[in-house]
């Protein structure tokens, strides 16, 4: 009993925690619910690119994309619009400077070696070696603690750097970032691993800086470059006239699954219903502490994974129902039915939380936020259902035999009596008593 | 033994043909559906896609006005009166100094008009009857914000997501049981899909970038409902497989976990109904492709996926059906 009390004052913390990140963080939605930016940007030719093709403009939107991800801000829309244009609305971001900062760039990496042309100047000339060969580069630090940007090669990539390093030993190779020199080392010797790092140069980089070309490199360079020439606020893609009606509605389906939970399981109904608030508090709270981005899809997320929660206290329900039918007394009925019925709300959420993991892993926006939410809700619900609703029931039902079976929703004449559970173990085999 | 088998509410194993049949029945309109779209549509997709996929054209109008929710919505109804489905209206409040004096702009993105006049024009008097002179600032074509790429994308991870449920499921079930649970979730899906395949070619309905996330939904749902039912079979066989025949042990299991698995669809449905009859229009597809997933997750968790498991246990044993013994002992 003593364990039991602790364990409730640390629900009550958590609670407590929650309550106050939710108070304290801001809610980051998405573009469908709030709206946000929306800014156009335009493509410009360049001597290496003079017309904008299709062909073009489908991997300028490709990169944004990808970069816009790797900023941070999820569930960002890039379309094309017209020729040329590109619209891309990004969801409330405190800090749109950064964000246009970082989309007009066109983040192409380049390994240079030196060459003397007949008047003996000295140029840079390009190798075949870029950015492209890159399979990811890393923020890290070199041995005297300094900031570098570590890169890996593809094996295609690795094997042209070999190649280059090789060539080049005891002769300077540049990087050039954005058309701007970065560091020009001298190359000791041939480097074969397919690894290397950028320092910035004598005076090294700072964190931001460092960081900030990790983050363009991953997200790989801009086919052309690209200017911003239209730059509004706007408000929610679902309208926010629907979002408004849509809240309501929820607030109202939410309202009856806990009037049915009551109604047809009694005060164990109740428990979940507190268990499912203290859920939607805790998982609220870690969306807001993560934080994570909600859309549409990611409150889908959401609902699915209350829905799966709601399931995980009918499971243990129906599975207690059962034991105390069997005449069990309150304290084992209790513990059996939550240890019976773990093993499918384990096997269930742990497919859920695979699947959750692949379409995280490899999925595009919508279905990442989706991916995301629900991950969260399942393995949030997994706490609350084991430890929330088990610790309330064993506080509210103690140990003693079931004097009322309509706390449960049980008839008394469907009560057994517990010596007979051992006597007819087969009859009790159409409840699940197994033992 | 008389007992359990007639306390049994609904016996799985010994109708598993009306089942099947049932299952059979629920998805043909659909998969005619999809076949006869597949066949008529332009360009053979058998579902009508929305502008998320296709793009369209975005007009931008500027009125002197603060618009309302109640504008919008109003907006939304007066342009679906005039054949413009399922457009998204959004408020923009121009931040640049481009703006002139004109308070806001309401941007309409809708399925592709070009340069169709009398659209344009139908639409600026729909708009002109509710604001003050609307000022049309620009009609530009959109590309889809659902490309090609993202939903191949999409599909790759979904089909690796299956084969990580297959892993998964052989290692703490068997083979055949996670081939019955992907059975199911196709089951599910084909439903849906189908569904939604129907209601376009009778309704106009068009899917749209939630549709994907409705699917991962009923997906999700779908595989978590047939675990439950697994799980109570194989917890089942590991005590009474020597006393109870395989089907016997299915019929007890499905009906054991019955009222779980009416209850947690109900309380989903309860919340997806609300959500349905009283939320927001632009959701109204999404949420309905939910509760069909939902409901045909039950049926299938319950009526297809343990009997296909029952199927193969007697084709492996290759003995009399288990049915039979259960039906008449």
């Amino acid at each position: 009993m003593k364990n039991k009390i602790i364990m409730f004052w640390a629900i009550v913390l958590i609670v407590i925690v929650s309550i106050i990140t939710i108070f304290v963080k801001p809610t980051k939605l998405g573009l469908d619910l709030v709206g946000g930016s929306r800014l156009v940007i335009e493509a410009e030719a360049t001597k290496n690119v003079p017309v904008i093709t299709q062909e073009v403009m489908d991997r300028l939107q490709f990169a944004i994309e990808n970069r816009v991800n790797k900023l941070g801000v999820a569930e960002t829309v890039v379309q094309q619009i017209g020729e040329k244009r590109l619209l891309i609305e990004i969801p409330n971001v405190t800090d749109l400077k950064e964000a246009k900062a970082f989309l007009g760039e066109t983040a192409q990496l380049e390994f240079k070696k030196e060459s003397v042309d007949k008047n003996g100047v000295q140029t840079w000339v390009e190798t075949g070696l870029t950015g492209q060969d890159l399979s990811k580069s890393m923020l890290t630090t070199d041995s005297a603690g300094h900031w570098v940007v570590s890169l890996e090669f593809k094996s295609e990539g690795s094997r042209k750097f070999a190649d280059l390093t090789k060539e080049l030993v005891g002769k300077p190779m540049a990087i050039f970032f954005n058309g701007d020199l970065v560091s020009a080392p001298n190359v000791n010797e041939p480097i074969y691993g397919g690894k290397a790092q950028i320092s910035g140069g004598d005076s090294g980089f700072a964190y931001e800086e460092a960081e900030r070309m990790v983050n363009l490199l991953n997200a790989g360079a801009l086919p052309v470059p690209a200017k911003i020439v239209e730059e509004n606020t706007v408000g929610p893609t679902l309208g926010a006239d629907s979002i408004a009606k849509s809240k309501v509605a929820g607030i109202i389906g939410l309202g009856f699954v806990m009037l049915f939970m009551v109604f047809y399981y009694r005060v164990p109904g109740l428990i979940a219903d507190i268990a499912l608030v203290i859920y939607s508090l805790m998982l609220f709270a870690l969306f807001k502490a993560i934080p994570v981005t909600l859309t549409l899809a990611g409150i889908a997320g959401f609902i699915l994974s209350i829905g799966m929660a709601v399931d995980a206290n009918i499971l243990i329900f129906e599975r207690t129902k059962e034991e105390l039918r069997a005449g069990r007394n309150l304290f084992t009925a209790i513990n059996s039915g939550f240890d019976r019925a773990f093993t499918s709300i384990f096997d269930s959420n742990m497919t859920t939380i695979i699947t959750c993991a692949i379409l995280y892993m490899l999925g595009t926006s919508i279905v990442k936020g989706f991916a995301l939410t629900l991950a969260l809700g399942v393995i949030v619900s997994m706490f609350s259902a084991i430890t929330i609703t088990k610790n309330f029931m064993h506080l509210i039902f103690g140990t003693g035999e079931l004097k009322y079976p309509a706390l449960f929703g049980l008839r008394k004449d469907e009560i057994g009596k517990g010596f007979e559970v051992t006597e007819t173990k087969r009859e009790n085999a159409k409840f699940g008593i197994l033992d | 033994m008389n007992e359990i088998t007639s306390r049994h509410l609904i016996d799985i194993v010994k109708y598993r043909v009306v089942w099947l049949c049932i299952s059979a029945l629920l998805l043909l309109p659909g998969v005619c559906a999809l076949v006869y779209s597949a066949i008529h549509n332009e360009n053979h997709i058998p579902l009508k896609v929305g502008i998320d996929y296709t793009g369209g054209t975005i007009l931008q109008y500027g009125v002197n006005k603060n618009i309302s929710n109640e504008d919008i919505a109003k907006t939304r109804e007066d342009l679906q009166t005039i054949g413009i489905e399922n457009p998204y209206i959004q408020i923009l409040h121009a931040n640049s100094g481009n703006s002139n004096d004109l308070k806001n702009i309401i941007s309409i993105r809708t399925k592709f008009i070009g340069q169709d006049e009398d659209t344009v024009n139908k639409i600026t008097e729909k708009l002109s009857a509710e604001y003050e002179n609307p000022e049309l600032i620009s009609v530009s074509s959109v590309g889809p914000t659902l490309g090609k790429e993202l939903f191949k994308n999409s599909l790759i991870a979904l089909s690796l997501a299956f084969l990580g449920i297959i892993a998964y499921l052989s290692i703490r079930f068997k083979f055949d049981y996670a081939l019955a649970a992907i059975l199911g979730i196709a089951h599910d899906v084909l439903f849906v899909v189908g569904a939604f395949s129907l209601l376009g070619i009778l309704y106009n309905v068009q899917i749209d970038g939630l549709f994907i996330t409705a699917i991962l939904t009923v997906v999700g749902f779908s595989v978590h409902d047939t675990i439950v039912v697994f799980d109570r079979i194989r917890e089942n066989l590991r005590y009474y497989s020597k006393k109870m025949s395989f089907g016997e042990i299915v019929n007890a299991s499905v009906n054991q976990t019955l009222a779980r698995s009416i209850n947690t669809s109900l309380t989903t449905l309860i919340t997806l109904g609300a959500l349905y009859f009283f939320g927001g229009v632009t959701t109204k597809d999404f949420v309905l492709a939910m509760i069909l997933g939902i409901a045909i997750g039950t049926y299938s968790s319950i009526f297809f996926c343990s009997v296909l498991v029952d199927i193969w246990e007697d084709k492996k044993n290759d003995k009399s059906p288990a049915s039979k013994t259960a039906a008449m002992v």
